[in-house]
């Protein structure tokens, strides 16, 4: 088991698959840390030295992921609906946002659109 | 000449048992009131005595899933891959060949050995297995001893090589040609000709391990343009080589001492101890670097070296590397690959004579037209015409690729000629995999089936319906 930003991965799960769980980090970002620091595509956890495991984290902690990608995203909401824009209400009325029409089949909308947005 | 049931012990099962006889029997009895079958029957749910099976509607609800069949332990972790990857290089029933010899060192280089099958001896079988030459898609397993046919290009390439250990010199040459011409059999011969002489011979089994980003790379420190070496290929590479190269590098002392190793090598030990030094993936690229040092070393006895690679045009192309600032890496920049290519090309030299052997490959192989276009060029050199240019317009290519390829030679593999498909056919059928007469006739069959004597479809030919 290995530590990485505080998450515990198993041996055998790939890194690139252990840095995208985090939220806000996709598959483009995380090709680029793994060419930064030299790890090719199908390294698992475990065949990391330490030194590498510690330089991982100190580079994901740099970064706007996880709870900091989330708090921008609710922010970005917030100021919508601050200023009184459609996009603003619509948010807080947990409504589609986009123009899309809501007889029926909402479900993402109203599972998403919040101003305290969740995910 | 064998009995036909023995020769089934070589087969399939799936092949030879007819399907009807797997189903069960008493769909072909309905009227039968044995008792067996009577018990069978009803513990098949659903199934009609007549053998219609009805299904019928079902409702099933998510919750209550019916017990889902057993399959069986499912094999372990690596065991699959185990299984495709596995080697058999004798098999206990194929029958002894009579006459068959083992070959030696003089055999490979004698004109008059030329399409006789001759089998590999033990202790190179060994070493051989060591550097990973056989590959699992070859034919072994089917026959008593592992054998080989002499080519004419084998012989002519055992000849090359004898020179260029007698002169000191540098053999830098490519195997190319067509899908399933013997490419990596070739390689093979010339793997089992320096082991018999004593050279020391590195060999990468597959190019495409190095630069399909599969294994572990790091870069070098203060290279310029970066250089990157892949230390957990290096460790193995380096368990290979010691095991084949044992009896050799045993006899060879050091004449430099090696500091910065892993483990202190002073002068005079000898380069087993060396190449035992990299226990670790940590300093393993150090440790192939100082050997490879020693063994290009012109203050000692060295005797000639051989680097082998199979898998050409992997080396031949950008790899799947990215640099740290996020650019792709290519193959050459790899520090085995760039020893391979800079031996190749010329541009380093073996001190003490041996040769360089790359192959290509038409399996599972990336287009690499810097390749293709240098190995067409060379070839034509060689038949003294003109050399095809380079296409203006064509995309995809690779100067660096060309350098490396600017000067070697080309052996371009064809099919073999009748007299050797009747050596090679002949010793199929004395093995007892090959049922018909080895005639004439049958032998001018295979040869024109197989393209004209592919070696590889020749067997397909014949012996495809025998593959276990």
């Amino acid at each position: 088991m290995v530590f990485i930003l505080g998450v515990n991965f198993g041996e055998h799960k790939l890194v690139r698959k252990a840095l995208e769980s985090f939220y806000a980090l996709g598959p483009q970002t995380a090709r680029r840390i793994l060419a930064k620091y030299t790890i090719h595509p199908t390294a698992k956890i475990g065949s990391l030295p330490p030194k590498t495991v510690t330089a991982l984290t100190a580079e994901l902690s740099t970064m706007t992921i996880e709870n900091d990608a989330k708090r921008v995203v609710r922010d970005n909401i917030a100021r919508l609906r601050d200023m009184g824009t459609y996009r603003g209400r619509r948010h807080a009325m947990g409504l589609p946002v986009r123009g899309q029409r809501t007889r029926n089949q909402t479900e993402s909308a109203r599972r998403l659109n919040q101003i305290e947005r969740r995910g | 000449m064998s009995a036909p049931n023995s020769l089934r012990c070589l087969a399939r099962p799936s092949a030879i048992i007819p399907r009807s006889l797997t189903s069960a029997p008493w769909i072909a009895a309905p009227f039968s009131t044995s008792a067996p079958s009577l018990a069978k029957a009803e513990t098949r749910k659903g199934v009609m005595p007549g053998g219609h099976v009805r299904s019928g509607k079902k409702m099933q609800l998510g919750k209550f899933k019916k017990n889902a069949v057993r399959q069986g332990k499912s094999p372990l972790p690596g065991e699959r891959k185990a299984y495709r990857k596995r080697i058999q290089l004798s098999n206990s029933n194929a029958l002894p060949v009579p006459g068959l010899e083992d070959v030696r060192p003089a055999d490979m280089v004698d004109e008059n050995k030329i399409g006789r099958v001759m089998s590999i001896p033990g202790l190179v079988l060994d070493q051989l297995r060591d550097v990973e030459a056989f590959k699992p898609t070859q034919y072994w397993g089917m026959f008593r001893t592992p054998s080989t046919l002499l080519r004419a290009e084998t012989v002519d390439l055992a000849r090359r090589m004898q020179n260029a250990a007698d002169k000191k010199d540098m053999l830098r040459l490519v195997i190319s040609g067509e899908r399933l011409t013997g490419k990596s059999l070739l390689l093979l011969q010339s793997l089992t000709y320096a082991f018999m002489n004593d050279w020391v011979v590195i060999h990468i089994p597959e190019a495409q391990e190095l630069t399909t980003a599969c294994t572990e790379y790091a870069p070098i420190p203060e290279t310029d343009p970066m250089q990157y070496m892949q230390n957990n290929y290096c460790l193995r590479l380096l368990q290979g080589i010691r095991k084949a190269n044992e009896r050799v590098l045993s006899r060879l002392t050091c004449a430099h001492s090696h500091t910065d190793l892993p483990q202190n090598i002073p002068v005079n030990s000898t380069l087993l101890q060396l190449t035992n030094s990299a226990k670790e993936p940590e300093g393993a690229w150090l440790v192939f670097q100082a050997l490879w040092k020693e063994l290009m070393s012109q203050t000692a006895t060295r005797p000639p070296v051989l680097l082998a690679l199979d898998g050409l045009a992997h080396i031949m192309r950008v790899s799947d590397y990215m640099s740290p600032s996020f650019e792709p890496v290519h193959s050459q920049d790899l520090a085995l690959v760039r020893l391979f290519c800079d031996a190749l090309s010329g541009k380093s030299t073996l001190r003490n004579g041996g040769a360089i052997i790359g192959a290509t490959s038409r399996g599972n192989t990336p287009r690499s037209p810097s390749m293709e276009l240098s190995l067409t060029q060379r070839l034509a050199e060689q038949a003294g015409e003109e050399a095809p240019k380079h296409p203006p317009y064509a995309k995809g290519f690779d100067p660096r690729s060309e350098e490396a390829l600017k000067s070697v030679r080309v052996v371009d593999l064809k099919g073999i000629s009748k007299p050797e498909a009747r050596g090679l056919m002949e010793y199929w059928a004395a093995s007892g995999v090959f049922r018909a007469a080895c005639d004439e006739k049958t032998v001018t069959r295979s040869w024109t089936l197989g393209g004209h004597g592919v070696v590889g479809e020749m067997e397909r030919a014949s012996l495809q319906t025998l593959r276990p």
